[in-house]
């Protein structure tokens, strides 16, 4: 069971842009991620994303998810431990 | 040449979705920047020959300056960018230019004629790795190339940069200018990229200089030996008759003077900081050191790209309008007025729909 206090940070070499309402994540170097792809988030993983600043917790952010789209806890909860996996493997993120 | 603006296929579906949903809003999402005029080659059919060591009296955008722009084109919308020159690495500054427009998050595309790419250069790219670097071939003998470039020794320093960056895995692709001067080596200039991997493009289009100059076009291919070329060529040419296709029951406004992307998704910024529609169509610029480049795309390029063309036009009843490679800013080049029919493209156009089969509806 993941640990709901924890605290991410968004990987500085994971650059995210927002275009056309779509969230986009380019990485600037090799090591992150894979260069031959750029990854976009849907909507609720860019809230999630952009709430990943090292000060809320998983806890946190899943609870806003909740409110902001009036979802299930734990299927936000199951989302969001999916998300958190997948922007750790294109090394997204930092675990504080 | 070719227009550069068309991102291509080869980033899954993520160009699609989001050329589909910027739709016909008014969105920069390419862009390409010239860094400098400079170049260390001399090559005969240059279009920018005449500043390849700086205009005089004009001051390159600095360091500063460039990434301001950078920070206002992204601010605007801006994913592709094409970093191009002259040659661009002859900016002493490239690496910094470079790293910060990764750090914008940009997509980077990268046009130059490798010869200056040395070991270093290419573990830069291979730490922070652009979309695509193209690389510019002229020839495939040592005489053919530099021939062209004029320059003793660029032949082996291109080669090598190529493979300086193609043993580190970097996206790379090889073109040409199919001309006079390197028609002969075409396919053996095909074939190696083919054996490297990576991807081969040729332009015919060679178009007169930016002042006007029409030495260029004397190296021009006649149209139907172009056309012998490319019937040779059959991915070419199923491509070619794929895009007949898809434009066949498209309606283009003949009264509009622009028709293509330049405007409208994409836009072009000279090495002095000057906003235009693109490489092509610069005789009307915005000033990006006097201005904010979203005043230039939101009011300046929009007035632009709405210009009407001249009634009496001929071509505004021509039925190949919608696969007509007619381009105002070529007509100024070579006429120096935006609405004059260029003969070549028009013999070009005319020629690939009656040997690749077009049929307007």
């Amino acid at each position: 069971m993941q640990n709901l206090n924890k605290r991410y940070l968004q990987d500085p070499n994971m650059v995210s842009r927002v275009i056309v309402d779509e969230t986009i994540l380019v990485p600037i170097r090799q090591n992150v991620g894979d260069m031959e792809s750029i990854y976009t988030l849907n909507e609720t993983a860019t809230l999630a994303w952009s709430l990943m600043d090292g000060e809320n917790t998983l806890e946190e952010i899943r609870d806003r998810i909740v409110v902001e789209y009036d979802v299930d806890e734990e299927d936000a909860q199951l989302d969001l431990l999916e998300l958190i996996a997948q922007l750790q493997e294109i090394g997204a993120l930092q675990e504080l | 040449m070719d227009c550069p603006y068309i991102p291509d296929r080869k980033l899954g579906d993520l160009s699609y979705k989001l050329l589909e949903k910027v739709g016909r809003n008014r969105i920069p999402i390419a862009g390409s920047i010239e860094l400098t005029f400079r170049c260390n080659l001399r090559c005969q059919h240059c279009y920018v020959s005449h500043g390849h060591n700086g205009m005089p009296g004009k001051q390159e955008l600095s360091l500063a300056e460039i990434k301001r722009i950078f920070d206002q084109i992204a601010e605007g919308g801006t994913l592709w960018l094409l970093i191009t020159g002259g040659e661009p690495f002859m900016r002493r500054d490239f690496k910094e230019i470079y790293l910060y427009a990764k750090q914008k998050g940009f997509l980077i595309t990268l046009f130059t004629n490798g010869t200056l790419i040395t070991p270093r250069m290419a573990d830069f790219f291979a730490e922070y790795r652009p979309y695509k670097i193209d690389i510019t071939l002229y020839g495939y003998r040592k005489e053919t190339y530099e021939n062209v470039t004029g320059i003793p020794g660029s032949y082996e320093k291109c080669y090598r940069g190529i493979e300086l960056l193609h043993e580190r895995g970097i996206p790379l692709g090889l073109k040409t200018m199919l001309m006079t001067l390197t028609q002969d080596e075409l396919w053996d200039m095909k074939q190696y990229a083919e054996e490297l991997g990576v991807r081969f493009r040729y332009d015919a289009m060679i178009n007169a200089g930016l002042e006007r100059d029409l030495e260029p076009v004397s190296f021009r291919l006649a149209p139907e030996d172009i056309i012998q070329i490319e019937l040779q060529d059959q991915p070419l040419v199923d491509e070619m008759r794929e895009y007949f296709d898809l434009r066949k029951d498209i309606k283009v406004d003949p009264h509009q003077l622009y028709v293509c992307s330049a405007g409208l998704r994409s836009f072009h910024i000279d090495p002095y900081g000057k906003l235009s529609l693109c490489m092509m169509a610069r005789e009307q610029e915005y000033d990006l050191l006097s201005g904010s480049f979203k005043r230039g795309w939101d009011d300046f390029l929009a007035q632009v790209r709405t210009q009407k063309t001249e009634n009496e036009r001929e071509c505004n009843s021509c039925s190949l309008i919608s696969i007509c490679g007619q381009c105002p800013g070529w007509s100024y080049i070579e006429h120096g007025d935006e609405y004059t029919k260029v003969d070549y493209l028009c013999q070009m156009t005319h020629l690939r729909a009656e040997k690749f089969g077009f049929i307007h509806l």
